[in-house]
């Protein structure tokens, strides 16, 4: 097919033919198809929840689900706020992990590292993004379980805490580099104002640099949120098949304890011995769940990112 | 202002100075504990799978001795003093180490999925395609339209005979059968196409049109496995080679010569088998796989002057053979590892001694290739009518909007909300069987898509305009333009981009398990619609499993070859991303 531009004849002759322009638009077209695939795998995921959720809801009361507290797949009773609280547990206990350590790195990264140790620490940062989820699950029960008991803390086998450190690690390098990004695009005359005010770099940093980048650095936590509640492998292989309802009388007991979230609960569910029916259809009840919490915190992150973002020339 | 002295920022130097201090070794510490503990955690599973403490002390001082030594110095030298030299000194060690695994990948596809002879056929029939499509670029320049038509038609008549009744042979199991079906079809005119449950009738239709790879697998006379695979494969790549070659020489001479001079090795390794007990097509594709790229690599390195970087893997091999025969000879034990070749071979087994991950391995390989048929073309066609094609006004335009916005939320989706899609429309609505490895590519596939859109797109954008601009000036139309300027120059970026794509395919879990991919299978699949493992599934199977030496042995051996795959594939990404952008500039 080489001759089509190699001989000015044939090329002439190409685009000047009806046939020619019949073929550009049919690469077009497909093209346009190709492009309107993902349109397509967004439409499929939203039918495929909404249809299996009605079915759920049309044999399960949707209040027992919403408001149900009681999780017995074999009894079929399948109140969603024992895997929520799960859910909620993991969020936070991962975010105290990620976001501090998240935002002081990409301050480093950003103000303080120089350019040779900024150009080793972000790719190694990377790197923690790109480990499987599946590994870290296992990191967490094989390794830092133990390690925690060492330390004399009454964990279980499967339990909250080593789970969600591990869940924490795994969004930092999404914190960090999102945040670094909104730190770097802050001009650098803000910085040199601040030092002509006489200001150290400790408060340019803190003064100056983050307040000034404070929507990308809320919209890279909000996405690192959203990373974690959608997260699945970690809390399945570490964190116990019981989702529990949170203990307010002993706070610390809910850390030490298994429980489990909406996400691993689905994999229990698929892999439970009767699951068609009811079972099979609550799937789609969580997922609908799971994909509206995620799909809304992502949309609130780019309008947060988006809407308060200051202007620099 | 009464305190007016105290509010100057600077009047407490000191305080500050010291606040500033903790404040960065804060900001640092925490950079470095994120880093520090997932590499210790390495480091533990590293542990693990190779027992570095359970080989005789002897033996690590003569290993340090022979082997890490000098290349620990020969590296520091490079780094020291000669930069270049290091750079040429990684790729040439990298280069057969991935040689090697895809010499391995390519193993596995031999022996599970396509035989020597089968592949070998469905060359014949792709060479016949193409030779077909040019006669027609030849005869009748001015009809491209024809040939947009005749391209799928061709393929699917001369590789696969009547559609789809042999594609269904060709990669269906065993029990999908073709039919004459008397009731509904005339005999010899129109097919029925039962899939076990899902029943197509088509009337009307030749029954079949055998294919040409069929035609030459009935053929009495096939030439020996390994010379076929000489013809199929070693060609190919010494075509390609020997272009490279010419290319960069100038001179199509030396490109030919190149040619023939891998062709000639490629024989001479037929030779190897009486020699060494190794079958001569284990040889063959190891030769195509490592030593070619290797030679062509370091005939430039030669060409270049600079050769000091050769002297990397001269010193690594000969120092692991110096230290191999010299704790032989004092009989010195080396560590007792879980991941050695008998676990890379063997099957899954309750027994943690005899456990393998030889299934799992195959089940990931074909996993990916489903993966890279469905996203590659998809995704490089999206990103091409976004950057290329798309209007940014109009009806249209606001579809495009939609698509891009659309794309980068699909990115944020959990993972497991793709199991349930995959689940409800291929298994439950399209009636894949339930676990095949193909319900399993194309869900984690539906998965990286919006990644490899994203990445594709990147890399078209980065395409300067003036390229684009000249093409027009010359008078191509878009496709063309796209054809010949755009997709050549942007393609480093996109196969960059699509292979960090499939690094995060091969380590996803959570659709698999939706899916129903088995927990561990004895037997490696053989074809796609064949239930299958994949490596991090197995490795969550064998999470649950009490034993020590599963949880610190096995385990951990599955999770490093897992790594140590993922890596490789990753380091081969950002080479040639490097490569690329300096070569730009």
């Amino acid at each position: 097919m080489s001759t089509d531009t190699t001989g000015t004849d044939a090329a002439t002759a190409i685009t000047d033919s009806p046939g020619g322009a019949k073929r550009e638009r049919l690469y077009r077209y497909l093209l346009f198809a190709s492009a309107s695939v993902s349109i397509l795998v967004t439409l499929g995921i939203v039918f495929v929840l909404v249809t299996g959720a009605l079915e759920f809801f049309g044999q399960y009361n949707p209040l027992d689900f919403f408001l149900g507290t009681e999780w017995n797949i074999d009894q079929h009773k399948l109140g969603v706020l024992p895997a929520l609280s799960g859910t909620i547990l993991v969020t936070v206990l991962s975010a105290m992990v990620a976001i501090p350590i998240g935002l002081a790195a990409a301050t480093y990264l950003s103000e303080y590292a120089s350019p040779r140790a900024r150009s080793i620490l972000k790719p190694a940062l990377e790197i923690l993004a790109g480990i499987p989820t599946v590994v870290y699950g296992y990191f967490a029960l094989v390794y830092v379980t133990p390690f925690l008991a060492a330390f004399g803390l009454p964990v279980g086998t499967f339990n909250v805490l080593s789970a969600s450190i591990m869940v924490g690690i795994m969004i930092i390098p999404m914190v960090s580099s999102l945040s670094e990004d909104a730190m770097s695009a802050v001009p650098d005359s803000l910085r040199q104002a601040g030092y002509g005010m006489g200001a150290t770099k400790y408060e340019v940093s803190t003064g100056v640099v983050i307040p000034a980048a404070i929507s990308g650095i809320f919209s890279s936590f909000i996405l690192a949120l959203s990373r974690a509640i959608g997260e699945t492998m970690i809390v399945a292989v570490a964190m116990g098949q019981s989702p529990q309802l949170l203990q307010f009388a002993e706070p610390l007991a809910n850390l030490f304890e298994s429980n489990q979230p909406m996400t691993s609960a689905m994999i229990t569910l698929v892999q439970a011995e009767n699951a068609a029916g009811v079972i099979y259809q609550s799937m789609f009840a969580i997922g609908l769940t799971l994909f509206v919490v995620t799909f809304a915190m992502n949309l609130v992150s780019n309008w947060i990112a988006a809407r308060y973002r200051e202007e620099y020339e | 202002m009464p305190t007016g002295e105290a509010e100057w920022h600077g009047a407490e130097s000191e305080v500050s100075q010291t606040r500033g201090r903790v404040f960065e070794a804060l900001c640092l510490s925490a950079t470095s504990i994120a880093l520090v503990s997932v590499l210790v955690l390495l480091l533990y599973v590293a542990n693990d799978a190779f027992k570095p403490l359970s080989a005789d002390p002897g033996w690590h001082l003569v290993i340090l001795v022979t082997l890490v030594l000098p290349a620990v110095g020969l590296a520091l030298y490079y780094y020291r003093i000669d930069e270049p030299a290091g750079e040429v000194a990684y790729t040439v060690t990298g280069l057969p180490i991935v040689g090697f695994l895809l010499a391995g990948g390519l193993g596995v596809v031999f022996a599970e999925l396509l035989a020597i002879d089968e592949y070998f056929a469905l060359v014949i029939g792709v060479a016949a395609v193409v030779a077909l499509l040019f006669a027609h670029t030849r005869l009748r320049p001015t009809a491209p339209l024809e040939r947009v038509v005749l391209a799928p038609l061709l393929s699917i008549v001369v590789v696969f005979g009547t559609p789809p009744a042999a594609i269904a042979q060709f990669i269906g199991p065993d029990d999908w059968q073709l039919v004459v079906d008397p009731a509904v079809t005339v005999p010899g005119l129109g097919w029925h196409l039962d899939l076990g449950g899902f029943a197509l009738t088509v009337p009307g239709l030749p029954y079949r049109i055998v294919s040409l790879p069929e035609l030459v697998l009935k053929s009495p006379v096939l030439p020996l496995p390994s010379l076929q695979l000489l013809a199929a494969l070693t060609l190919p790549i010494a075509g390609l080679a020997g272009w490279f070659v010419g290319r960069r020489h100038e001179s199509r001479q030396d490109g030919l010569l190149a040619t023939g001079l891998i062709l000639v090795g490629g024989a001479a390794t037929l030779a190897l088998e009486p020699a060494t007990g190794v079958a001569a097509t284990t040889w063959l594709v190891v030769y195509t796989t490592t030593v070619v790229p290797l030679a062509v690599y370091v005939e430039g390195v030669y060409r270049r002057g600079q050769l000091a970087g050769l002297a990397f893997p001269v010193v690594l091999v000969a120092g692991g053979l110096a230290g191999a025969v010299l704790t032989r000879a004092l009989g010195l034990a080396g560590p007792d590892v879980w991941l050695d070749w008998g676990y890379l071979t063997s099957a899954p087994n309750s027994d943690p001694a005899l456990a393998g991950i030889y299934p799992a391995l195959v089940g990931s390989i074909m996993l990916l290739i489903v993966v890279v048929m469905m996203t590659f073309p998809i995704g490089v066609g999206a990103a091409i009518y976004l950057e290329e094609y798309a209007p940014s006004s109009g009806l249209v335009g606001k579809f495009v909007t939609l698509i891009e916005i659309n794309i980068s939320n699909l990115a944020g989706v959990p993972s497991v909300v793709y199991g349930l899609l995959g689940l409800a429309v291929f298994i439950r609505w399209a009636q894949i069987p339930n676990g095949s490895i193909i319900v399993g590519g194309l869900t984690v596939g539906l998965l990286i898509l919006p990644i490899v859109i994203i990445a594709a797109q990147e890399a078209i954008e980065a395409v300067p305009d003036s390229l684009r601009q000249a093409s027009y000036g010359m008078g191509s139309t878009r496709w063309q333009t796209v054809r010949n300027i755009v997709l050549p120059e942007a393609m480093p970026g996109i196969l960059t981009g699509t292979i960090l794509a499939l690094g995060r395919a091969i380590g996803e879990t959570a659709p698999l398990l939706l899916v129903g991919i088995a927990a561990s299978v004895r037997l490696a699949p053989n074809s796609f619609f064949d239930l299958g493992s994949a490596m991090p599934r197995q490795i969550f199977t064998w999470a649950f499993e009490p034993q020590a030496e599963f949880r610190y042995g096995v385990l951990a051996a599955g999770v490093v070859t897992l790594l140590v795959v993922l890596l490789v594939m990753n380091a081969t990404a950002i080479v040639l991303r490097n490569k690329f952008e300096r070569t730009n500039t």
